[in-house]
């Protein structure tokens, strides 16, 4: 479908690039096309114990009509102390249509990206591995009570040996606390190896997070 | 050996003809006349020395390489001199009035281009600036770079640069369309305003590059405000009947470069005779480049270039055409798309890349596609009164697409689409010489479109130009004197988009001013000179300093252009001393730039909230600046086949307007060599060994807040070549072997936006051939 679009895109800016060659090429403005643009990024959790209580946080871009950011708003994610959800991770270019799932892509293209998950403040420096979804150099302040939050990603991709994703996650609370999550996701082409540090980031956000 | 054939040049004397068999009577007073011309390339040399020996009878040839000296009769020893060519010194017998044509051919053991500076600066349209010309062996020892890198050996020139295959060049501290860059007389023009967009044209087509120094926008109208790099192919044959060709092939150990260029010319005889014509194509291929200690993922580039020209030239007048296409795919470096201030910053902390990359010649997004066709003609009319009329009409298209990482899109579109067309019309009067005076007076227009696609980064626009200029010079006994005007008016249209209100706003601006220049130089004796020159010239503020809006993607900055910029002005000072003699040449130059409301970047301190993070802002703004500086080159010959030289640049440059320093100035640079000729060993002829080394000192007057990373330490490179000529059916091909960073010495650039993600290349052998060929020979010809 995207594919489509972009080529009827290419076609109209040509055919009107042609057309306009032989008077006043300069007037003819073609619109303004960006390949990519995330406008939207929710993060979906669903209470393990009972199915029913589910909450999100979301992320909104507001773009002008150049695709630059005008302004951004976010929710505030509240989870219950002491349980354990589930989360998936939902994000959207709404700068198309219909409306582009821009997660759909990137579990098509699982194996150049990674995402991280990183609660603060934090009293102790995050553990780093592989397999951690935490992201290193975050700064440690022992003087603040710290975010009761632990996250592990639940998903694998096609890599060999497999590497996490973090698509899906599970997010483990503690008692009640208060503070930010930091929700990046990389994008590390023919790069990734479980790590923070290839590539580049595509999404880099913060929800304020409270766990009462 | 040597010395012989030196000997055997000296006497190159093609067309001996007595136009009047009149007897003569002892004493009795006439003239020899003709043209001295370069032998390599058929053009006339104007300003060449020639002289009787022995008398006070001496004269120089005009700008048309024709002189005329009065002699009596009788056996007369003629000696005919031009700086980096060399001397002709025969004995006449004077019986009548003589033509004469001599052929100068170029020494090829020149002092090096700081010492034919100092003769090629009197032909020159503007005769008190300082001029360098890149030709010979100095131009030959660089096939195979690109333009802004064959440029780093010319004192006070550098490269900006964005990674290993884009490089701008930079003139005393100035770069972008500050520089001006002529392709065979074509004005070239593309997305100059672009830091990694690099000068779209092939080296190979250069038989000379010409660098002005200073504020040239007298001759070469608005935006020279820094100098210009005029890249010129030899003359076109004149020699009837004669077919020549030549094929250039460069390989390179560091990624594996491989360029071959062929060029076939002639000029046809009989009924056919002024008809001459040329075509070139150029291919090169190279992969990924390796530093010391790693290699630099996705740096490969292709090149395709060709080239054609054809030209009729009779008696007074002629007519040319060009036509070059210049068509490029340009990889950059994987990783330094970078989505944010801490991406940037995590990358400057590691200072080289995280992943480590095979060579591979594939070149993978982000690329960039660049095409620049030019199209030419040109006609001219000698007058017989020396006075000469030239109209030249280009039309050029650039395409650049600049197709940037994807990371979930499956778009195959570009992110960045620019085409500008481009048409100039230029009118050149040289009026006749005469008591010491000679000058020109010019018209020039331009008309310029610009359509974009995709993303929005610039907007649409026309663009109308219109110039008007004079120059002349007076020369009196050891005295030179040069003054010239020129005024010009640009009127300019912008489709901007208005982002918020969703439509197009058309703006219209014009900007207009006063370029001048005034110079003298006086000569102490023949081979010292001391030239003084002011020029002003102005810029109008280039489209993307008016009108950008968006993201860099790999300076995490977020740019936003200023509708209400005003020209920036600049007032240039220069002192330049020259001196030459057999075994020692000084070129040493003092400037002072002082450029009003200077366009530059300035940060807003504050944030772009981008999806992929915090990215800071820049605005275009103004101020005023000054640059001073000094460049020194000496050359000294302590034996004939011995040659060592030193080059040195300093340079200074002050914001006044916030009191700092400006960014992006090039530190102090010096270069040391020497360049050793052993003549000929069995069949190996012209051997010369040399040797160089580059230092390049930290930039320690950088302003803070302005770079995301210090300067990086000083550096020390070692470079070395070997070359010779070998008969290969019976033309001399030459080879040349060189090494580049011989020690492989791991260091970053100043002057290299991805310093903050890599190293520069590591050491790099360079093969170079060059087989010339004669293909149809004019039995009348005696040349070489």
């Amino acid at each position: 479908m995207i594919k489509l679009k972009h080529g009827v895109y290419v076609l109209l800016g040509t055919a009107l690039f042609y057309a306009s060659c032989s008077s006043k090429t300069e007037e003819a403005v073609q619109p303004n096309i960006a390949n990519e643009t995330i406008t939207q990024a929710s993060l979906k959790f669903t209470n393990q114990a009972n199915p029913a209580d589910t909450t999100s946080c979301t992320y909104t871009f507001h773009l002008d009509n150049n695709d630059n950011v005008t302004s951004v708003d976010s929710t505030t994610l509240k989870l219950k102390a002491n349980s354990k959800y589930n989360g998936v991770v939902y994000m959207l270019d709404q700068t198309q249509t219909p409306v582009f799932v821009v997660s759909n892509e990137i579990k098509q293209r699982e194996n150049y990206h990674l995402f991280f998950y990183q609660p603060t403040p934090i009293s102790t420096a995050p553990v780093i591995s592989n397999n951690s979804p935490y992201i290193p150099g975050t700064p440690v302040t022992p003087g603040q009570p710290p975010l009761n939050l632990s996250i592990v990603r639940t998903d694998l991709d096609t890599n060999n040996p497999p590497l996490q994703i973090g698509l899906t996650t599970v997010f483990t609370t503690g008692a009640a606390s208060s503070g930010n999550l930091r929700f990046v996701l990389r994008h590390q082409p023919n790069a990734k190896n479980g790590t923070y540090a290839p590539g580049s980031s595509d999404l880099d956000v913060n929800f304020i997070t409270i766990i009462q | 050996m040597i010395k012989k054939h030196i000997q055997l040049s000296l006497f190159l004397i093609s067309s001996l003809t007595f136009a009047y068999g009149q007897s003569s009577t002892p004493g009795s007073l006439f003239q020899l006349s003709g043209k001295i011309i370069d032998a390599a390339n058929g053009g006339t040399l104007p300003a060449a020395s020639i002289a009787a020996k022995g008398t006070s009878n001496g004269v120089l040839s005009d700008k048309n390489g024709k002189y005329t000296l009065k002699l009596t009769s009788g056996p007369v020893h003629v000696i005919c001199q031009y700086v980096g060519y060399k001397s002709i010194d025969t004995l006449l017998n004077i019986t009548g009035n003589t033509q004469l044509n001599l052929y100068l051919k170029p020494a090829s053991q020149s002092l090096n281009q700081v010492n034919v500076q100092a003769a090629a600066t009197a032909p020159k349209e503007i005769a008190t600036q300082n001029l360098t010309v890149l030709q010979g062996n100095d131009l030959d020892r660089t096939r195979g770079l690109s333009l802004g890198d064959a440029l780093k050996s010319i004192t006070g020139v550098t490269t900006f640069q964005t990674g290993p295959s884009i490089a701008k060049p930079v003139i005393h501290g100035l770069t972008g369309s500050r520089v001006l860059i002529l392709n065979n007389g074509v004005q070239l023009e593309a997305q100059q305003w672009g830091q990694e967009h690099a000068p779209e044209i092939d080296p190979f087509i250069a038989n000379q590059i010409e660098v002005i120094k200073g504020a040239a926008g007298i001759r070469y109208g608005a935006d020279a405000i820094a100098g210009v790099v005029s890249v010129s192919p030899k003359a076109l044959p004149t020699d009837t009947g004669t077919m020549d060709g030549e094929v250039n092939a460069v390989g390179m150990t560091n990624s594996r470069l491989g360029a071959f260029s062929a060029m076939l010319e002639g000029a046809f005889g009989k009924k056919l005779a002024g008809l001459s014509y040329r075509i070139q194509g150029t291919y090169k291929r190279a992969g990924n480049t390796s530093t010391p200690d790693y290699i630099l993922g996705n740096t490969g580039l292709s090149e395709s270039d060709f080239s054609a020209a054809l030209q009729y030239h009779h008696k007074n007048y002629g007519i040319d055409a060009y036509y070059s296409d210049f068509d490029t795919k340009l990889g950059i470096e994987y990783d330094t798309e970078v989505g944010s201030i801490s991406d940037l910053e995590m990358r400057i902390a590691e200072g080289a890349p995280v992943t480590p990359y095979n060579f591979s010649y594939f070149i993978d997004r982000p690329y960039q596609l660049v095409n620049h066709s030019t199209a030419k003609a040109r006609g001219f009319y000698n007058f017989s009164d020396s006075s000469k009329l030239e109209l030249q009409y280009a039309y050029q298209v650039n395409t650049r697409k600049e197709y940037e990482e994807l990371s979930f899109s499956p778009s195959l579109a570009p992110a960045l689409y620019l085409q500008i067309h481009t048409t100039t019309l230029d009118l050149n009067w040289d009026h006749k010489d005469g008591g010491g005076f000679s000058g020109s007076a010019g018209l020039s227009g331009m008309n310029q479109g610009n359509i974009r696609m995709y993303e929005y980064l610039i907007p649409n626009f026309v663009d109308y130009d219109g110039a008007a200029y004079a120059i002349e010079k007076y020369t009196h006994n050891n005295w030179l004197f040069e003054a010239g005007a020129r005024y010009d008016y640009r009127w300019l249209r912008a489709f901007a988009f208005d982002a918020n209100a969703a439509k197009i706003d058309v703006t219209t601006t014009d900007y207009s001013g006063l370029s001048g220049t005034l110079g003298s130089t006086y000569n102490f004796t023949n081979n010292f000179k001391i030239t003084g020159n002011y020029s002003a010239a102005f810029r109008p503020p280039s489209i993307n300093e008016l009108y950008i809006d968006g993201v860099h993607a790999s300076l995490a900055e977020f740019e936003i252009g200023d509708a209400n910029l005003k020209t920036e002005r600049a007032n240039d000072f220069s002192l330049s001393l020259n001196y030459s003699s057999s075994w020692l040449a000084i070129n040493a130059e003092a400037y002072y730039n002082r450029i009003n409301d200077f366009i530059f970047e300035e940060p807003t301190g504050t944030y772009y909230h981008a999806p992929s993070g915090a990215l800071l802002e820049f605005q275009y703004t103004q101020a005023n600046v000054y640059f001073r500086g000094v460049d020194l080159g000496i050359t000294v010959k302590p034996l004939d086949s011995l040659e060592i030289n030193s080059k040195s640049s300093l340079i200074y440059a002050w914001n006044e307007t916030i009191n700092n320093y400006l960014i992006y100035t090039p530190p102090a640079r010096l270069q040391n060599g020497f360049t050793y000729h052993f003549g000929a060993i069995g069949a190996f002829r012209n051997i010369s060994l040399g040797a160089e080394n580059v230092y390049v000192a930290k930039q320690t007057q950088v302003p803070p807040g302005y770079d995301f990373a210090p300067p990086p330490n000083a550096y020390s490179l070692f470079n070395a070549h070997i070359g010779f000529k070998v008969t290969i059916n019976k033309a001399l091909a030459d080879f040349d072997i060189a090494a580049n960073n011989l020690t492989n010495v791991a260091y970053k650039d100043y002057l290299d936006r991805f310093r903050y993600f890599a190293d520069e290349p590591g050491r790099n052998i360079i093969f170079r051939l060059r087989v010339p060929f004669n293909i149809l020979k004019n039995n009348r010809s005696n040349n070489n």
